[in-house]
Order: structure tokens, then C-alpha cells, then sequence
């Protein structure tokens, strides 16, 4: 029996995998194959005689003097400038302000899809129709990028945790180098669906670590920040919205503000800050990833800076263990149980300068697993805050007068 | 809800909204953040783009002393319009396309040139002027006749377009011409300074497809062989129909050894 076409069953996940398209039955032989009569004859080169390669003595030696040649003069001529290269968009992403027009044009984000796949809510984003395609209005681009790169910055500057999506072909890179700049979470692989829905039983087992305002991990409280509910994203960056509708779908359930990449036949509502651009090419995804990160990484150096001064861009946490408890509290806890909202002025001059925070190890993280427990160690900053006050010792106990309750309860 | 889903773009309300109710005791991070930047409008429709094809021409009026700039605009058919059809994108024209149409209608070949169109920062487009047809940083193609030729008609009083494509053109065609002179000079001062290059493209084209043909032609005459046999098995030894066969068998050879 010949089994011509293997028709697996049209599950929505089956056909969101990357497979090759069927074959026509009438491509396909019915019958047996048959034997050709004569196979390829394979003739063997004729060699000359007295050279093995096939070269005469003469290209040889000039074949040599030209390698010789060219290690003498390689340090001479021109030096290329200005030239293309592909990697500097991940590498050095430009800020918000470098952002312009042009550079938006060369990056392809005005490239829309073929008008008959369009959503015609996206009809203000577009400028006109060329070629068949539709293209997007760049002004427009620009300053809904330049609107979302301030939601990041602003977000980044007050300790909320970001997380970055792309999971399509080739945006893992992009994504892990946003992720890293505006020390946020990625994620490249397959969001699984109930990660933010049903987050205690998948995420909550995962690792959660408390930080002071400048992003050192304090070892307090370990039990009762392993109890901490799973943590959940302040801000979703989503590069590829129509790959995931799952997540957006979260995230408006769980109520999380989304930025997403609208293409033209994306759904502009699916997302509350939607960027109209290009969703298609790796280098219009990787600028807007990038300016996000960049404002990302503004929004967390204002923080830190503002840590030095011994302000606090967030509020206060509440204590995780109630005031029974700190009574008696172990002795490994002692000298961290002198805390209070006094200002952390000493504790802030002390403080290292530059401190790299200490989530960016868990975004360069590589595997889709490290991924989901990076978005639980986000924990820590959200815990942060009161790491921070504990950090100054001289000022009297007022965790009493604090209420217990945990600060996080939207599920 | 229907068809739409504004949940996204009300988590600001509804963070508030739940917080009034009781559901969490502080308002998450973000919600104070994202206060002064409200979500985009969705939804709203805004009448499309209009584009219109504008041509400037300079005109020489018989009274001035100086020739004029003059715009034209294409007019367009007035129809009556369905209502939903405001909405829909407009065509984007430009005056180069009917030009461009042109030239690579009259020289195909140069579609298959290779040509950069890859960009850094956008602004190379900047630093040309097309009142010569060379420019800093870009090679000469199509584009380059297409350029200078609107430049032609652009600037040039009293210029016609078939005028500005002939300016065009042989100032092409001579580039053209110098360049292939500058490659086959740089070739010769190579080769007379050691340079060996191997076989051309050409050259490796034709020998792979002598090799095929060679490997055709035992192919061919095996076949030939074998289906002379089954016509003598069928038909029995020195038959009829065996004459001819063998003739026009003899024939094939013949051709192919040729």
C-alpha cells in the first residue's frame, strides 16, 4: 500500500507548526518505479600527467606569488565605512530620541501585508497601497514607538517587571538582547498557556529571590518568599501578537498592559499599546525591540539613581511576616529586623555605584524553562522594597504598625 | 462585548475599578505610570490618505523674462463614491513609476544586474544630486536614468519627456562604456602582474553541459539498443517491421556520433 497523503488532524496547534505543504496526488508515481537501463556513468577525470591537482607549474607558482602578494599589500587600499551591518541593530540599539523616519523606512517597518489580509481597524495606520501591499503611515510608527518606549521607561522606573515576547523564527536574539538592556524577562519559545491564569500550579515552584533597591538579593524572610504567591508581569512586550493570541488573552484576564507590533492584518485591540509596523522582518522587529530596550534601560537607571539619593521610585512592601512572628524573630534574622521607613541615606552613600541587577542573569538564561522561572525571580523585585529599608540599620522598628497582608492578591 | 475586546486597552479603569471594590489592597506599579500616557484610540476610523500625482514642469511664458515653475495635478475621475470606500487606502503614485516602466521596458537586462538595496541609516537618498547622473555612494543603474531624467524634467525649461530620456540614456550608455573599458584594463594590469583567474562562468557552464550531453548519449543508444531487442523478440528475428527500425536506430547513432 502507498500511503499518498498523511492528513493529520487540523488541531489549531498542528497548524501553527512549520511543515511542508502537501503534494498533489497527481505528483506522485501510481506505479512501481522502474529501473532505468543504464545508470550515470561515472567517468573519472583525466588527470595529466606529472600534476596531481590538474595545475600546471606555472599557475602554481603564481597562484603562490599571489598569496604572498596579498599578505604583503592586505594592510593597504581603502577602509570600507558606512557599510551594512546587520548585527549593530541588536548590538547598539538606537534610543527612543535617535529614532527617525528614515532610519524607520531602511528598517522595512512601513512594509504592511498584501491588501487582502487586511483588518480594517488598521486602516488609520495606513498611508496608501503600492505594489499590491499596503504601507504603513511612518509618522504614525513613530510615535506610537516613541508612546511605548515611554510606558517602558516609566514602568522600568518604578521597579514593575517587564517581560519580552517574540517567539517567532529568529527573534530570540532580539528579544534576549531587549530583555538584558532594560533588565527585563524574555521570552522566545511557547508561552504556556495558563502561565498567568493558573500561575501557582505552573510557576509555583519556581525560584524567587528578594532584592534591596539596588538590586542586591537579601537573604530574609526565605520561607515566606518561597510561599510568595507567582509573580506576574507589570508590562507584556509582545513582538508577534497574531502567534500570541493566548497570552494578550491572559494578560487582559489577569489585566496586564500589553506593547505589541501591529502588522496590517493584526487585530489593533488585542493589545493596549499597539505599534503599527512591520511584524515580518527581523530587522524592523529588532529596532522596535531594541528602542524598547533602550528606554527600558533608561527607565532602570533613573531608578538606581534615584536608590543612591535614597529615594524610592515605588512603594513600600508590606511585610511578609506578621508581627507575632517578629517578636520572636531567629537570630539569623536579627540584625535585618531593625527595619523601618526611615530614610536610607547611610545605606544609600554605602551602596555600591553601579550595580548590575541581579535579574539580567536570569535573562540570558537560554532555555524555555529558565525562561518561566526568570518571570518567578521577578519576585524579587517585586519584594525589593522592603530589602531596601532594611538595609538602614539606624532607625527604630516600626513593622508593627505595617499591615500583614500580602501586597499582591489579584488572582 | 460582540466582535470587539477592549480589555486592553481599559486596564487602567479596570485596575481602579477593582481596587475601589476591594480586590487588592494597592494599586499595581504601572498604573500610575501609564496615567499621563493613555492607550491609543482604536476603533476610530479617520477618512484615508488621498494621494494625488503631481508633476513640476518649468515653462518658459513668452511675456517673462524668467521661466515659471509649474505644478500639475493629475485630475481624477470624479465617481460617485460608496460611503465605506472613504475609508479604504488610496493607490500610491509617483511620477518616476511610468519612467522607470519604461526604461526597464526597453532594457530588461539591466533588471538582472546586481544592485545594493539595503540601507543603514535611510539618508543616503540625501546626499545625491541629480542634475549629474553619478552619484557618491551608489552604483550606475536604472535607477540613475530614471533619477536624472526627472531631474531633467523637473528643472530643465521647456523639457520633454522624450528629450529628458535621451539626455538620460547616452549619458548612461557612456558610463556604461567607460566602465567595461576601466574593467578590462584593471583585468590585463592584473594578469601582467601575475593575476590568473580560472574559467569563466561561461566556460563552466559549457563544460557541464558537454559532460551531460556525453552522458546522454550512452544513455540514449543503450535505449535505442534495448528497444530494437523487444521489437525482435516481439515481432520474431529479421521480421518486417525490423528494417526500418534498424534504419532509423542507425540513423540516431549516426547523429550522436556526429
Amino acid at each position: 500500500m502507498i500511503v499518498r497523503q498523511l492528513c493529520l488532524r487540523q488541531a489549531r496547534q498542528l497548524r501553527a507548526l512549520p511543515r511542508q505543504s502537501r503534494i498533489l496526488s497527481r505528483f506522485s508515481s501510481t506505479e512501481t518505479t522502474v529501473e532505468t537501463a543504464v545508470k550515470t556513468p561515472v567517468r573519472p577525470s583525466p588527470v595529466e600527467p606529472g600534476t596531481s591537482s590538474g595545475f600546471s607549474a606555472t599557475e602554481v607558482e603564481a597562484y603562490q606569488q599571489k598569496v604572498q602578494n596579498k599578505h604583503v599589500f592586505h594592510s593597504f587600499g581603502s577602509k570600507v565605512s558606512g557599510a551594512y551591518r546587520p548585527e549593530s541593530i541588536i548590538r547598539s540599539p538606537p534610543k527612543p530620541s535617535e529614532v527617525t523616519l528614515e532610519l524607520l523606512l531602511a528598517c522595512q517597518t512601513h512594509l504592511g501585508h498584501s491588501t487582502s489580509r487586511w483588518n480594517p481597524q488598521n486602516s488609520r495606520y495606513i498611508y496608501g497601497v503600492r505594489d499590491g501591499i499596503h504601507i504603513l503611515s511612518l509618522d504614525l510608527t513613530a510615535a506610537h514607538l516613541r508612546r511605548a518606549a515611554k510606558v517602558v521607561e516609566e514602568v522600568s522606573a518604578r521597579g514593575g517587571l517587564v517581560l519580552f515576547v517574540g517567539t517567532r523564527k529568529g527573534q530570540k536574539r532580539t528579544v534576549v538582547r531587549a530583555a538584558e538592556l532594560a533588565g527585563a524577562y524574555h521570552l522566545f519559545e511557547r508561552w504556556i498557556p495558563g502561565s498567568l491564569t493558573n500561575g501557582q500550579q505552573i510557576l509555583g515552584h519556581c525560584e524567587k529571590k528578594l532584592v534591596n533597591p539596588f538590586d542586591e538579593q537579601v537573604h530574609m524572610w526565605e520561607n515566606e518568599v518561597e510561599e510568595y504567591p507567582a509573580l506576574k508581569p507589570d508590562l507584556v512586550v509582545c513582538l508577534n501578537p497574531l502567534e500570541n493570541e493566548v497570552l494578550l488573552h491572559e494578560c487582559g484576564l489577569n489585566n496586564v498592559p500589553t506593547i505589541g507590533v501591529i502588522d496590517t492584518d493584526a487585530n489593533p485591540t488585542s493589545v493596549t499599546y499597539p505599534i503599527p509596523s512591520n511584524d515580518d522582518s527581523l530587522r524592523a522587529v529588532g529596532l522596535i525591540a531594541g528602542v524598547l530596550g533602550r528606554a527600558g534601560q533608561a527607565g532602570q537607571k533613573r531608578r538606581l539613581e534615584e536608590a543612591q539619593k535614597g529615594n524610592l521610585t515605588y512603594e513600600r512592601m508590606a511585610p511578609l511576616v506578621s508581627t507575632e512572628n517578629v517578636a520572636k524573630p531567629s537570630p539569623a534574622h536579627l540584625p535585618l529586623m531593625n527595619v523601618s521607613d526611615g530614610q536610607p541615606v547611610e545605606a544609600a552613600s554605602a551602596a555600591p555605584s553601579a550595580v548590575e541587577p541581579a535579574r539580567t542573569e536570569a535573562v540570558s538564561a537560554e532555555a524555555a524553562s529558565a525562561e518561566l522561572s526568570s518571570v518567578e525571580l521577578a519576585s524579587a523585585e517585586a519584594a525589593g522594597t522592603e530589602a531596601a529599608s532594611a538595609e538602614a540599620a539606624n532607625a527604630e522598628p516600626t513593622i508593627a504598625e505595617r499591615g500583614t497582608d500580602s501586597p499582591k492578591k489579584q488572582q | 462585548m460582540g466582535k470587539l475586546n477592549l480589555t486592553a486597552l481599559r486596564v487602567r479603569q479596570t485596575a481602579i475599578r477593582q481596587k475601589a471594590v476591594g480586590k487588592f489592597d494597592k494599586l499595581p506599579k504601572w498604573v500610575d505610570a501609564i496615567a499621563d500616557i493613555p492607550p491609543a484610540q482604536a476603533i476610530v476610523r479617520t477618512p484615508a490618505q488621498q494621494h494625488q500625482l503631481v508633476r513640476q514642469r518649468v515653462k518658459s511664458i513668452p511675456g517673462a523674462s524668467k521661466p515659471q515653475v509649474v505644478f500639475e495635478v493629475q485630475e481624477k475621475p470624479i465617481k460617485p463614491k460608496k460611503a465605506s470606500r472613504m475609508f479604504q487606502p488610496v493607490e500610491l503614485k509617483y511620477e518616476e513609476d511610468l519612467l522607470r516602466k519604461e526604461f526597464f521596458r526597453d532594457h530588461p537586462w539591466e533588471l538582472a544586474r546586481p544592485r545594493i538595496v539595503v540601507e543603514t541609516t535611510g539618508k543616503d537618498a540625501e546626499g545625491h544630486d541629480w542634475s549629474r547622473i553619478q552619484q557618491r555612494g551608489k552604483g550606475l543603474d536604472g535607477e540613475s536614468v530614471v533619477q536624472r531624467q526627472l531631474w531633467l524634467l523637473n528643472n530643465v525649461p521647456d523639457m520633454t519627456k522624450s528629450f529628458a530620456y535621451d539626455t538620460a540614456r547616452r549619458e548612461f550608455y557612456r558610463l556604461r562604456l567607460q566602465e567595461d573599458i576601466e574593467r578590462r584594463v584593471a583585468a590585463e594590469e592584473a594578469e601582467a602582474t601575475g593575476a590568473t583567474f580560472g574559467p569563466s562562468r561561461h566556460e563552466i557552464g559549457m563544460e557541464l553541459e558537454s559532460k551531460e550531453y556525453e552522458r546522454w548519449k550512452t544513455w540514449a543508444k543503450r535505449e535505442a539498443l534495448v528497444s530494437d531487442q523487444r521489437t525482435a523478440a516481439f515481432t520474431g528475428a529479421e521480421s518486417q517491421g525490423d528494417k526500418p527500425e534498424e534504419q532509423s536506430t542507425d540513423d540516431v547513432t549516426q547523429a550522436l556520433t556526429e
